[in-house]
């Protein structure tokens, strides 16, 4: 043979080390490798995952076992097709049919229902022995190892006729026997026990049973062609062996105690995969221990016998001995998880999950079964268990219990794995055990034909019954298996627990020829993975939503429509409190032939389960049909939602967290533009839109246009772009100073400009007669109003040199009297209260007054509230000299040299202990009110203002108008400790977003309960929502409101009382 | 219906029950009674039952005054002394508000909450209380004297007592309400009574307690006597505390063990007891609620009332009891200063908190007090830094009332209740002339 050809055939074949290989090949070992047997044994490898790996184990074992290179050498001269699969695979008569092997879940009888029937054949193909063999050494280091340290196991591999372990119950005897027999317990007896010690070679000789019955299994799945169609045998076979290795273990534990726990019956439940009979190649086995006394034996005697027991029989599985351990025995399930008992009476566990079980306990429940021991208390327990399984949807956190599971699911995946992991996060395979049970969790009270343990049987169950549509199905079945088989292939290769793709190159290639991925590259298997992954994310929505869609509304053939009843019980499952009008305003948005309904056909499966994810799903239905309504033939609207999946999830967050943020969209259909646009819903400066404002004016100036509602809707935009920023940001406090109070301010601008050319016009001068000023005063001076919050003001006029001071003054009033006519009357466009009633004399003085009328009042009458207002003065709009001149005039007044004396000192701490006796509202308690409540708003702006009032004269930091400033200048200037400023900080910026919060959740800007902690539960938990609370947690809102205020009150009574 | 439920439905069907009696507390740990028929129950389990919460001390907020009380089945229990036929039983319940929460303000549910904040560290935590009592001759008002029943004293066996029969009687109820009893012995004062009660896990501690303050009240009618909590009910003569041993364990074993340190106590314990020790003037208000229940502190007769522990030494707050060395599972550490007058939810929620403060923080255990820290003189106790507990209802109020612990651990609504309710006990006693004041009438 020519170096050359040799080399171009291996290389052909896959090997990565030609030069190796043709060393291998003419190792002495092989001997009777002729060069016709070469090169058939070059075609055999090049079938195999990893020829290189293959080839190498091969001599290796030839070393060991003389005959093997003779059965190769012969194997290949009596006929080729035996070397290879895939010239045998071709359909031939030997081949019995791959998809036999996907009967077993596909057909729906499901193996740990007991429907598989003793005699049902091995499907598994019978490839030959030698290419078997060179399928397992090509695919498994492991295996490869274990053959040369175990010569006599080959035979295993090579006996093409004997067949592997299968998920059936026949076969699960067999290995029970295979396995209690290797080490001398009796299968028959009631309670097997070892002959052998564990110490004597008992651990080893059952490890030994146990990889002989692996091996076998191993063997068929990696000879296979079609894994995926095999894959459900495979799991089964391997939770079969599972269960009989536990048995072993128990009987070898029984051995080490003097009586055998003769007292004792123990049984073991198999959870989690184990339970579901489909097992990975390694991973913990998943089990739950039920022991009982025998007659005669006491309680307290048991149990701390069974405890032994049970712990025995995990240590048999995994202590250090010549045979390596098997597995993890993990009994994590168990009520209490790793605090509880590890053993339980029946008793005790029916108590602890009548009391305490959450719904994840009961959903793993849903997977048990017996394994090992006892069979009758097996079955005991599950009888009185499984019911309850059942009953779970019924429990009160089902819906906030399942909605954290299924972020458990996506969560908790370290980012350096998020790119490899098979089994955790979104698309993985914990996503599709989780869509399936949920669906088996939702409709399995009423129908038993769901509940079965395994994945694929459940999900052929929900199919056949109608719950989901065939297509989708059978589209995640295929993703489910083709994830498996992955994992198994990558757990087969070093028989480790991992869950990881390789990121080795060649390590990825040799995996995607083992998993027989078209082509076997590494790439198509990457692009394949990343697929399916996405594949399983949309399912979920796919299985669970779009068969509520109406009979009309189906997009194929295969979709299923649910009867009222059970798509009823899948809303309810998943939080809509009225299912019926949910099912109302589905058909009503999905029926029809228009281009709209069309659309929305293809969005609503998934902005359904956006919906259930806000606080009022409900309601956000309603909403959306709404928008839906005015909104749909608007071109870009529906397309938008299509496009962009951030605006659509967005609207669905929004309509679903906030009837105020809700109402606004439905009102102004821009907004729905800036869903898919950060920028857009920033605050905007209160320069851009005073000008776009101005703009819009300029463009009314036509008798009857009413500018004002120009100036008017600027603001509602505004606000609609605050409340839509708020509610996908959790309600920060900034939104007060960066968007609610400029619109405000803009606001009155706007109807100041108006109101000056009016009052010049209706007074007929030519020019105006005065420079003209507003003041914010209160929370506006602040800025820091909320939604629902008057506009305080105070006006403030000049006239002019020469002007008549009559007809100044006159004028003055008339704009005075303007600006809150336009802005709070009531029309289309939402009106702002302005409110003069800070200003001197409180409504018995003028309503606006000379700036020279100002310097004689406060010169002359300036009481201590008067100073306490002033502190928030800020001019906001008009003259910006007069504005100047005013803040001169009024700064000596509040922040007085020295501080205030000790007269106003003391009056201004009387009218506040006076205000907290008689202001308070009636009907609601102290600690809930947000604004005069102990705590609340007024306890720390007045704190606050008492220090500005007494120190801002010696420390100018503490000139400001807002809050917040106000207290870290405190800080600055030693007035405040870092931990009394927090807690007033604290309980006022969380009283501020309440507020807010407050008008976001229920749509309402007028009103007391602004003002409170809601009372109302509904309102309670939209609120928390609202703030950023996970669902179910509202009460810790409550709870953390009070303890703000508590704090915030013990420091105002130090610092502001003294 | 789950299967407790329908066990209890069964019961009262085969004992022929007529009534039953639904059990709840106030925030002071006054056993409030519904009554309803069998024939409600299976309403009362899927629903509850519901009531006007306002009318409760403490239960309710105002704006949202409707709760609902839902039984606990795993709780039912025949009421002994109501008579075996058309029997009457009883089971303790749940508040809920109307949306089916847990109430904030329902005692019960504030130790459940403390119980999962263990249960998240790991720990189940379990309790042994002793409750002690007076009997005296029967009461026909207030104003009648104060009679024991006897003259004995601590641990004497009086023949023919009638506390003998008394204790006999109210431990055979208890037990046959399944509340295992340990231990009862005479005490030290005339007509005072000890009964134990086995150890248990919290919850049922308190709810064992709830329902023995009502046997022992019950027992005592039927005998003609009038039995009492109350801390000190007479001068000079030893009040009725209610010692508690506590201990966390970790599973099965108990995480106060430490084979070979000293006293056995593990790292665990020593943490435990100094957060006791630590919080102890914080939570004197609620395991001391009452103005009466400081005479008992500072009115002489072996009341624990310095922050100190000890290895059996009755002076100390916090009292290691002798171990015997086979016995690593009883471990434990015993809190001397709570009275029986308590609200025990309330009181073992505090407690546990407070030693869960002491091992979350790692705290450091003080120096153990060998002496009786009554003997040292006020210069000494300062000198060794022992702290005197507070001396006055108005004190420990002013304690509580500026701690974050009891305030997370009661609830802010529980907690502010509180409070306010102790404040006001202050003023109404404030307000009061007493007959140590009267005697100096003549004087004066």
């Amino acid at each position: 043979m020519r170096p050359q050809t040799l080399t171009g055939a291996l290389a052909r074949a896959g090997f990565a080390d030609t030069a190796r290989a043709a060393e291998l090949l003419a190792d002495p070992a092989l001997q009777g490798a002729d060069d016709g047997a070469a090169t058939r044994l070059i075609g055999a490898l090049g079938a195999v995952a990893d020829p290189d790996r293959a080839l190498l184990a091969l001599v290796r074992l030839a070393e060991t076992e003389a005959e093997l290179g003779t059965l190769l050498a012969d194997g290949g001269a009596t006929g080729g097709a035996a070397l290879s699969p895939a010239d045998g695979g071709g359909g031939g008569g030997e081949v019995t049919s791959p998809a036999d092997g996907g009967a077993v879940a596909g057909g729906g009888t499901s193996p740990a229902g007991g429907g598989a029937s003793d005699t049902e054949s091995d499907p598994s193909p019978r490839t030959s022995g030698p290419a078997r063999l060179l399928a397992l050494l090509g695919a498994s280091s492991f295996w490869g190892d274990y053959l040369v340290a175990h010569p006599d196991q080959v035979a295993v591999v090579l006996d093409e006729a004997a067949p592997a372990p299968g998920p059936g119950p026949a076969d699960a005897a067999q290995l029970r026997t295979a396995l209690l027999t290797s080490v001398g317990a009796d299968p028959h007896a009631p309670v097997p026990v070892a002959a052998v010690r564990a110490a004597d070679g008992g651990v080893d000789e059952l490890r030994r049973a146990y990889r002989h019955q692996l091996l076998a299994v191993a063997a068929a799945d990696l000879a296979s062609p079609d894994p995926q169609a095999l894959l459900p045998r495979v799991g089964g076979a391997l939770a079969n062996l599972a269960a009989a290795a536990l048995d072993g273990a128990l009987a070898l534990a029984r051995a080490e105690l003097a009586d055998h726990g003769a007292g004792v019956r123990l049984a073991v439940l198999g959870m989690g995969k184990t339970g579901g009979m489909e097992l990975n190649y390694i991973s913990d086995v998943d089990v739950v221990y039920v022991a009982e006394p025998v007659e005669g034996t006491s309680e307290e005697e048991a149990l701390p016998v069974a405890t032994k027991l049970a712990a025995t029989l995990a240590r048999m599985c995994t202590m250090p001995s010549r045979e390596a351990p098997l597995w993890e025995v993990d009994a994590a399930l168990r009520p209490e998880g790793k605090n509880g008992p590890l053993v339980r009476t029946l008793d005790s566990h029916l108590a602890y999950y009548r009391r305490w079980a959450k719904t994840w306990e009961f959903q793993a429940l849903l997977k048990a079964r017996h394994v090992a021991g006892d069979a009758r208390l097996s079955q005991d327990y599950l009888d009185a268990l499984q019911p309850m399984v059942w009953t779970a949807v019924e429990r009160e956190h089902f819906v906030e219990d399942s909605q954290a599971m299924r972020r458990r699911v996506e969560e908790h995946v370290p980012p350096v794995e998020a790119d490899r992991q098979i089994k955790l996060g979104r698309g993985g395979l914990r996503d599709v055990e989780f869509t399936v049970q949920l669906l088996q969790l939702v409709h399995g009270r009423v129908d038993e034909s769901i509940r079965q343990a395994n994945t694929l049987a459940a999900l052929a169950a929900l199919t056949d019954a109608g719950y989901v549509g065939r297509d989708h199905a059978e589209q995640l079945g295929s993703c489910y298996r083709f994830l498996r088989v992955l994992e198994h292939r990558v757990q087969l290769a070093r028989m480790r627990r991992t869950h990881l793709l390789p990121t080795d190159r060649h390590e990825l290639t040799v995996l995607a020829r083992a998993a027989c991925v078209d082509g076997g590259e590494a790439d198509a298997l990457l692009a394949r993975w990343r697929s399916v992954r996405r594949q399983v994310r949309t399912l979920h929505e796919d299985l669970f939503y779009r068969p509520l869609l109406p009979q009309v509304a189906r997009l194929s053939a295969s979709d299923v429509t649910l009867d009222p009843d059970r798509a009823k019980q899948r809303l309810r499952g998943i939080g809509y409190r009225d299912p019926a009008g949910a099912i109302r305003h589905i058909s009503s948005l999905t029926e029809g032939v228009s281009r709209r309904a069309a659309i929305q056909r293809q969005l609503l499966p998934v902005l359904l389960g956006w919906f259930a994810e806000g606080s009022d799903p409900d309601g956000a239905l309603l909403a959306f049909r709404k928008i839906s309504d005015s909104l749909g033939t608007t071109h870009w609207y529906l397309k938008l939602l299509r496009d962009s999946g951030a605006a659509a999830e967005r609207l669905a967050h929004i309509l679903s967290g906030s009837t105020f943020a809700a109402e606004r969209i439905a009102r102004l259909t821009e907004a729905v533009t800036w869903l898919d646009d950060d920028a857009d819903l920033a605050p905007r400066p209160r320069e851009a839109i005073e000008s776009s404002m101005s703009a819009m004016v300029a463009r009314r100036r036509q008798a009857g246009q009413r500018p004002e509602l120009a100036v008017r809707f600027v603001r509602r935009r505004e606000l609609t772009r605050a409340a839509i920023a708020d509610v996908l940001t959790g309600v920060p406090v900034a939104t007060c100073a960066q968007a609610i109070s400029p619109a405000a301010e803009v606001a009155v601008v706007g109807a100041l400009g108006i109101a000056q050319r009016s009052a010049t016009a209706k007074l007929a001068l030519d020019e105006v007669p005065s420079r003209f000023l507003v003041v914010a005063m209160g929370r506006l001076g602040g800025a820091e109003i909320g939604y629902g919050s008057d506009a305080d003001v105070m006006f403030v006029h000049d006239p002019l040199p020469g002007a008549d001071e009559d007809v100044a003054q006159r004028w003055a009033l008339e704009v005075a009297t303007t600006v809150p006519a336009l802005l709070g009357s009531t029309g289309s466009e939402p009106p702002l209260a302005v409110d003069a009633d800070l200003r001197p004399e409180g409504r018995q003085g003028p309503l606006v007054r000379t700036l020279a009328s100002y310097a004689e009042y406060y010169a002359r009458w300036a009481q201590g509230w008067e100073r306490q207002a002033l502190l928030r003065a800020r001019a906001i709009g008009g003259d910006v000299h007069l504005g100047e001149q005013f803040r001169e005039l009024i700064d000596p007044l509040r922040y007085p040299e020295g501080g205030v004396d000790a007269r106003e000192l003391r009056e201004l701490r009387r009218i506040k202990a006076r205000v907290e006796a008689e202001r308070m509202p009636r009907g609601v308690p102290a600690t809930h009110h947000l604004k005069l409540g102990r705590g609340g708003l007024a306890d720390v702006e007045w704190t606050a203002q008492l220090l500005q009032l007494q120190h801002a004269d010696a420390h100018p930091e503490l000139q400001v108008t807002g809050t917040l400033a106000a207290l870290a200048a405190a800080v600055q200037a030693g007035l405040l400790s870092a931990r009394q400023a927090g807690a007033l900080s604290e309980a006022w910026e969380l009283a501020t977003r309440l507020r807010n919060a407050n008008v976001l959740a229920t749509g309402r800007t007028s009103g007391a309960r602004i003002d409170q902690l809601p009372g109302e539960r509904s309102v309670l938990v939209r609120v928390s929502r609202l703030l950023g609370y996970r669902a179910g947690h509202a009460d810790d809102l409550e709870q953390d409101w009070l303890r703000a205020a508590r704090r915030a009150r013990r420091v105002m009574e130090d610092v502001f009382y003294g | 219906m789950d299967k407790q439920q329908e066990y209890v439905l069964r019961a009262i069907e085969e004992r022929d029950v007529r009534f039953i009696r639904l059990w709840f507390t106030d925030v002071l740990g006054v056993l409030k009674s519904v009554a309803i028929a069998p024939a409600e129950l299976e309403g009362a389990f899927t629903e509850g039952i519901g009531f006007d919460g306002s009318s409760i001390e403490g239960l309710s907020r105002v704006s949202e005054s409707d709760l609902i009380a839902q039984p606990d089945p795993s709780t039912f229990q025949i009421l002994p002394w109501r008579g075996g036929h058309h029997g009457t039983a009883r089971m303790f319940c749940d508040i809920l508000t109307p949306d089916g929460q847990p109430a904030a303000a329902d005692p019960r549910n504030v130790l459940k909450r403390a119980l999962a904040k263990a249960a998240d560290a790991g720990f189940t935590f379990y309790t042994h209380p002793e409750v002690e009592f007076y009997l005296f001759q029967a009461l026909e008002s207030e104003d009648d004297p104060l009679v024991p029943v006897d003259n004995a004293g601590y641990f004497d066996h009086v023949a023919r007592g009638q506390g003998h029969d008394f204790r006999r009687a109210a431990i055979t109820l208890l037990e046959s309400m399944g509340i295992s009893v340990e231990f009862s012995h005479h005490e030290a004062g005339p007509g005072q009574n000890e009964i134990d009660l086995r150890y248990a896990d919290a919850l049922s501690t308190a709810d064992n307690i709830m329902t023995f303050r009502s046997v022992v009240k019950e027992v005592s009618i039927q005998q003609g006597f009038t039995a009492s909590f109350l801390p000190k009910p007479l001068p000079g003569q030893p009040g009725s505390g209610m010692h508690t041993h506590l201990s966390l364990f970790e599973g099965d074993t108990n995480a106060f063990h430490e084979p070979g340190a000293r006293y056995q106590l593990s790292p665990t314990a020593r943490a435990f007891m100094a957060g006791l020790l630590v919080h102890a003037d914080e939570i004197t208000a609620v395991t001391n609620q009452f103005v009466n229940s400081y005479k008992r502190l500072w009115g002489g007769q072996e009341a624990p009332n310095y922050r100190c522990w000890g290895h059996n030494n009755r002076s100390a707050l916090v009292r290691v009891p002798m171990y015997k060395p086979t016995k690593g599972q009883s471990v434990r550490v015993e809190y001397r200063a709570l009275d029986a007058s308590a609200n025990p939810y309330l009181a073992l929620a505090v407690l546990l908190r407070a030693g869960l403060k002491g091992v979350e923080e790692g705290y450091e255990l003080p120096e153990e007090a060998e002496d009786n820290v009554w003997e040292l003189s006020e210069n000494e106790r300062r000198a060794l830094g022992i702290q005197p507990l507070p001396g006055s209802l108005e004190q420990a109020v002013t304690a509580m009332e500026s701690s974050e612990l009891v305030a997370d651990t009661l609830g802010e609504q529980v907690f502010s209740h509180f409070l306010a309710n102790k404040k006001q006990e202050w003023r109404d006693y404030r307000a009061q002339v007493t007959p140590y004041e009267l005697s100096r009438i003549t004087l004066i």
